[in-house]
């Protein structure tokens, strides 16, 4: 155990402890370091202003992405290398390519958001992506710009393809820093302050475990801990003061739940594993789902959030549950046992997981561990829709899942599950049960979409009125007709 | 080597990428600073009963908390009517409306503090839409009305007539440096003000008037700012004010940097219009007559509300000519901020009024609105007078129309689209091409005037000031250019200072587009009185009477050398007897020539009289033509923009590379306004849609996948600086061709029924257009009218959740 973060910002070291720790990067490197090149517009990780690198160690060698600095809590960077866009002049103050490419494409206008773009183009060079138009889109999904159209910004980057260029991170001599690293890794942090004001105080702590274990029984000592895994959803809640936890634990070090196994017809996803992460895999193996994470969230908010954080998260309107729905995950909810050797696990459908708006199965000494879904077989048609006013990185207005089994032409069971139409995510068992046994015929799509409508009374709200909600969760059976049932369609649709 | 047209990097550009440009908030704190925030109202109208201040500034770390009450000078102001208070006195009339000024030692402080306010306000009834103000009988400033020839009769004896409501939303400027400012205490009272402001001339003169101090005890200086788009025209004031207020009470420095939720609820965005509109026109399609009853609604105060909708009056006949027109104009007082200047300034509003009366046009006719739109195009010498008189000259408006048709091959394609949407059970596609005219100079006449001051240093190098701001524009970048190639001098010896009412007086703001066409202009006059007695003084330094050379001004040549120091002066006859410009300057010097001036420029020629409502308000015209593609879901109400063409007359340009940003940059910020960019608010009147989590504005994916941008050659146009034309505005309005295509792919829905499209087009209002057209057949009356449709989106139900992915 140890009662001080350690990290890296630039190559220089850092030892952070008490209420320090518990801040944003982005308030640290602006406030306490002076580091004023990272600005911050949004505070809630949509615009991508605060972008910058984080190196982790992975398979003993540094790893850097890119995340938003505004929704990361120090607490969450311990044993991390924090690269900003004041650490990409090299030792000469030369500047970096990328930085170079944007001066001469005028990819600049007022200037706010350009270093996080160039940081998010830095973040490409990591991972050594090719920039491509298609590459450069995904790449910079979660910058905002509002003065240039972001055309000079592409053709910026679209310079710099089959050049050789240095990678950002490549500058430091990252060797000693994960020697460091390794010694720390394995201790967990506990930090605790006492936050006085005005004649009142109140104690803070925070908590990074390294094995489950450590995290279980924290969490059974503490009933008020709040459970932070990416903080893409918390981080934002504690900066708008929606949230003031006095009691943090951070999944960062929990070694084994980042696992991805796939097993005859079975995936099974460890809780830690981020979005990015569980893309690469779906791309092969489940186009579908791929789909709708590409279009879900930034690549910054991708690389920190999780699988697992959103289901504990319970949001109704979260794009991957209605898949999760239809698809019958389960999910491994594991507690704590006094005195035992191991932990106590159960798997619990998600169907039978959310009992009310932001209420969950899951008991106060419980964290999820891992999700599994059986993999969709021939006779399966699974199909998933997300309706957002714009169609990247937007919180929907309405999710779909329809899943249908067929038989000899005929529908021999059906899973629908709609989002963003009540509390929690629904199934609509009447409009399943009509469409049992029925052929695939655009009167009965048609029918089922006019069930489905009387099924749900949604509201409205800042992202739609209940009359848009209504009326999609009507169209999507016959939008889902035309594009997987009427061959007719199905070329032009797609 | 000239660099006046060359595309040169942004002047900041090295800052902005290594994050070395700092803005307000990134300046070091001095010692003893503290952190200024508001407590605002929650209620859209009410009586303040109490609020704890007292108790309030007792707390830990909270320095002072200060109302109305404390305000040593005036507690009103409004840049055209001085309607609006910086604290709220005993009425608030809109949620976010700041009514008292916090100052603490931290951040955290205040956040404590914040939550100890017991602020009580007797609810009043609010009013927020037009149809609301109209009943209530709240208007700000006058009716004004625009006549020409007689609509009435055109109207009785016509062909054809239409009549119907057009409504548009408000759009958010959402500059991503929110609002911010920084005040110094100085000696005798004097204040210095750092502030993210279009027009520090305002700041200092609104500061000094709330501080009771005379305009010469304060300062006000701007390096740049993070994007401003017309939203730090005026409402850069309050916080401004507010950090002012608290380094005059406290003698200490002190800062506020707005939130960004803080700066989306509690100022002004683009205004929401309603226009009742009514058209007279022939078989053939040629409009006879217009007739517009316009709304505005304006929030709770005048801010430029007044010249916004001028600004309307004057657009609202885009690049048509209409022979005889009736204009009223009418400004709804409600219970939001004072809405406020962004980009276009109420042309765009007035422009896709018009259009859509066009697009109905060719709908009752059956026609292809092209042909509608060329029909009824400016021409050049005739069929070119404006609802204000002025003469449209000089204009290429139907050759861009020709050309953009034929390069972007609009007949083929509308072909391919109608073939399409004939064919498609899932689909619809819409295709329109819309003209752009937009009239340049401020309409406030006296706007019009820019001074700026140039010095010239020992060495040659120069450094420029003038009352112009950077926000992003490339103001600085265009003014460096037209200095340099003025005194033949690199670029690299010339640099842009900080905007400072201490260096140029009675500025205008940076605004109507006008940045580069007044200080430009005055920074070259004050370079040509140096440029004149350098002249002079090197006539007679090269002059020899041995070899039979008189000193002669008109041989004088000044050529830029590839970089700062080597620039070189000569007389033509004797070419090999140069001297570098730097030795000329000293020469100057030591021979006691001033090498500083001042140069001042007012637009010549324009004039307009609010009584007769005609005249000349503009010193030309900057128009352009745009195409645009759309692919809708018939099923969801989903957008994609599919192609745009952009063509533009900008004169010529003195920076292609900046000028390409704000063509690019400016058409996209309009797409978000007709698509997807949707101010949501309860039904209390508090915006719901407040940062960019729930307030789309366009990103990186929403562009359109074939894009092309081009400009056109204008040989006619032959004034202005270095014959440039301003270019910040005019391509917003380019959007209004994605806007209006969407019509068009919604008349492929039904062909016997003009269908109803509200503004923005977001998924949403085209699935329930859409589902109007394919299910409420009866509903659908022969008089299109959607009069009873509001133009504020208010919910009426409590949010949901503020769910995170």
């Amino acid at each position: 155990m140890r009662d001080y973060l350690l990290f890296y910002v630039n190559g220089i070291r850092h030892q952070i402890s008490g209420e320090h720790g518990f801040q944003s990067l982005s308030d640290f490197l602006r406030g306490d370091l002076g580091l004023v090149g990272t600005k911050v517009v949004c505070a809630e990780g949509d615009c991508g202003s605060c972008t910058l690198l984080i190196g982790r160690v992975r398979n003993s060698e540094m790893f850097y992405e890119g995340i938003n600095s505004c929704i990361q809590y120090l607490y969450q960077l311990d044993c991390a290398h924090v690269i900003t866009v004041e650490g990409l002049k090299d030792e000469a103050q030369k500047i970096h390519p990328v930085q170079k490419a944007m001066i001469d494409a005028l990819g600049s206008q007022c200037g706010y958001c350009t270093p996080g773009f160039v940081m998010s183009l830095a973040a490409m060079l990591e991972t050594q992506e090719a920039m491509t138009r298609s590459s450069v889109l995904d790449g910079l999904t979660g910058n905002l710009c509002r003065c240039t159209g972001y055309e000079q910004i592409i053709d910026a980057a679209l310079s710099l393809n089959q050049k050789e260029l240095p990678k950002a991170s490549k500058r430091f001599d990252d060797k000693a820093m994960l020697a460091d690293f390794t010694e720390h890794i394995s201790k967990a942090v506990s930090c605790e302050f006492e936050e006085k004001w005005n004649g009142s105080s109140k104690k803070v702590q925070f908590y990074v475990p390294t094995t489950l274990n450590e995290a279980l029984e924290f969490k059974q000592k503490h009933q008020d801990v709040t459970v932070v895994a990416g903080g893409t959803d918390i981080s934002v809640q504690m900066n708008k003061e929606r949230l003031e936890p006095a009691c943090v634990m951070s999944l960062t070090h929990l070694s084994g739940l980042e696992s991805l196994e796939i097993n005859n017809k079975t995936i099974t996803v460890g809780a830690r594993l981020s979005w990015s992460k569980l893309a690469e895999h779906c791309q092969q193996h489940l186009p579908q789902f791929a789909e709708i994470i590409e279009i879900f969230a930034s690549r910054q908010i991708k690389n920190s959030a999780t699988l697992a954080g959103n289901i504990a998260n319970a949001s109704p309107i979260a794009d991957f549950l209605p898949f999760l729905y239809v698809i019958d995950a389960e999910i491994e909810l594991s507690g704590y046992q006094p005195n035992a050797e191991v932990v106590n696990k159960r798997w619990v459908r998600i169907n039978q997981f959310y009992h009310g708006y932001k209420i969950t199965e899951m008991k106060q000494e419980e964290l999820i561990t891992r999700i599994r879904w059986n993999l969709p077989e021939a006779e399966e048609v699974l199909k998933l829709y997300k309706v957002s006013k714009r169609k990247d990185l937007d919180i929907s207005t309405f999710t779909a899942g329809i899943w249908l089994k067929l038989k000899k032409g005929k529908i021999q069971n059906a899973r629908l599950a709609f989002g963003g139409v009540g509390p929690v995510v629904l199934r609509l068992p009447e409009t399943e049960e009509y469409l049992q046994g029925k052929f695939l015929m655009q009167e009965i799509f048609q029918e089922a979409g006019k069930k489905a409508r009387d099924e749900i009374s949604p509201i409205s709200d800042v992202r739609a009125s209940s009359d848009y909600r209504s009326q999609l969760a009507e169209n999507i059976m016959k939008k889902f007709f035309h594009e997987c049932c009427d061959t007719q369609n199905k070329k032009e649709a797609a | 080597m000239k660099v006046v047209g060359k595309q040169l990097p942004h002047d900041s550009a090295v800052g902005h990428v290594t994050g070395e440009a700092l803005f307000v908030d990134d300046l070091a704190f001095t010692q003893n600073e503290l952190i200024v925030d508001f407590i605002a109202s929650p209620i859209a109208h009410g009586k303040i009963k109490s609020l704890n201040s007292v108790e309030l500034a007792q707390l830990d770390g909270i320095v002072g908390v200060f109302t109305c009450a404390d305000i040593p000078g005036h507690n009103f102001y409004g840049p055209v009517i001085q309607d609006e208070r910086f604290l709220a006195e005993d009425i608030v009339e809109y949620v976010g409306q700041p009514i008292a000024v916090i100052a603490g030692e931290s951040r955290k402080a205040i956040r404590h503090a914040k939550k100890k306010v017991l602020l009580k306000i007797e609810e009043l009834t609010p009013v927020f839409t037009i149809e609301e103000a109209l009943v209530a009988k709240q208007f700000i400033g006058v009716t004004r009305e625009f006549k020409q020839g007689d609509f009435e009769k055109a109207w009785s004896i016509a062909e054809q007539t239409l009549a119907g409501t057009f409504v548009c939303g408000g759009q958010e400027q959402f500059y991503l440096e929110s609002q911010a400012a920084i005040a110094w205490p100085g000696e005798h009272g004097e204040i210095h003000v750092h502030s993210s402001s279009q027009n520090p001339t305002e700041i200092q003169e609104v500061v000094a008037e709330a501080l009771g101090l005379g305009f010469h005890e304060v300062v006000c200086v701007c390096k740049r700012m993070g994007g401003a788009f017309g939203g730090k025209e005026t409402q850069a004031v309050i916080p401004a004010v507010m950090a002012a207020l608290v380094a005059a009470k406290t003698k200490r420095p002190a800062r506020i940097a707005y939130t960004k939720d803080d700066d989306m609820r509690s100022t002004g965005k683009r205004h929401p219009y309603k226009i009742h509109y009514k058209a007279a026109f022939t078989a053939e399609g040629l409009i006879t007559g217009v007739n517009l009853e316009i709304y505005s609604n304006g929030g709770a105060g005048a801010d430029l509300s007044t010249a916004i909708l001028e600004r309307t009056l004057f657009h609202a006949d885009n690049a048509y000519f209409i022979p005889n027109l009736f204009f009223k104009g009418t400004i709804c007082k409600t219970n939001f901020p004072p809405n406020t200047a962004f980009r276009g300034f109420g042309g765009p509003q007035g422009m896709a009024n018009i259009e859509n009366v066009i697009q109905e046009i060719a709908l009752v006719l059956k026609k292809d609105a092209f042909e509608i739109r060329r029909l009824n195009c400016y021409a050049h010498t005739e069929r070119n007078v404006t609802p204000y008189g002025q003469v449209v000259r000089n204009h290429l408006l139907p050759e861009i129309m020709d050309q953009l048709a034929e390069t972007s091959e609009y007949r083929q394609r509308l072909q391919e689209v109608e073939q399409f949407n004939r064919e498609s059970n899932t689909h619809l596609r819409g295709l329109a091409l819309t003209p752009m005219k937009f009239g340049i100079s401020f309409t406030t006449k006296f706007l019009n005037q820019g001074n700026a001051l140039v010095n010239v240093y020992k060495d040659g190098t120069v450094q420029v000031s003038t009352g112009g701001t950077e926000m992003g524009q490339g103001l600085n970048t265009k003014i460096r250019q037209l200095v340099a190639d003025e005194f033949g001098i690199s670029y690299d010896d010339v640099r842009i200072m900080i905007t400072s009412t201490e260096k140029n007086n009675n500025t205008s703001p940076t605004a109507a587009s006008a940045g580069t066409d007044l200080n430009g202009m005055a920074a070259l006059k004050a370079c040509r009185k140096i440029r004149n007695n350098l002249t002079e003084l090197a006539s007679s330094h090269f002059s020899s009477p041995q070899q039979g050379i008189e000193p002669s001004v008109e041989h004088i040549c000044f050529v830029a050398g590839s970089s700062g120091g080597n620039s070189t002066v000569y007389d033509d006859r004797l070419p090999e007897n140069k001297i570098t410009f730097r030795e000329l300057v000293k020469l100057a010097f030591m021979e006691r020539i001033s090498l500083g001036e001042r140069g001042f420029y007012v637009t010549p020629e324009i004039d307009f009289n609010r009584e007769t409502e005609k005249g000349e308000p503009f010193y030309y015209y900057t128009t352009g033509a745009a195409v645009s593609e759309v692919l809708i879901d018939r099923f969801t109400g989903k957008l994609k923009l599919e192609r745009t063409d952009l063509l533009l007359d900008i004169g010529e340009s003195i920076n292609p590379g900046i000028d390409r940003g704000q063509i690019i940059g400016g058409f996209i910020q309009g797409v978000g306004w007709v698509t997807n960019e949707d101010l949501r608010y309860s039904d209390k009147g508090e915006l719901l849609s407040y940062s960019p989590t729930t307030y789309k504005i366009p990103n990186i994916q929403d562009l359109p996948e074939i894009f092309n941008v081009d400009t056109i050659e204008n040989p006619q146009h032959k004034i202005n600086v270095r014959r440039s034309k301003a270019v910040g505005e005019p391509p917003l309005m380019l959007c209004l061709s994605v806007w209006i295509a969407v019509k068009h792919a919604l008349s492929a829905v039904r062909n016997d029924v003009i269908p109803r499209l509200n503004l923005p087009a977001t998924a949403e209002e085209i699935l329930r257009r859409i589902t109007e057209l394919t299910e409420n057949s009866e509903e659908y009356a022969a008089e299109n009218y959607s009069a009873d449709e509001s133009e504020v989106s208010l919910v009426s139900l409590p949010i949901l959740s503020d769910e995170k992915k």
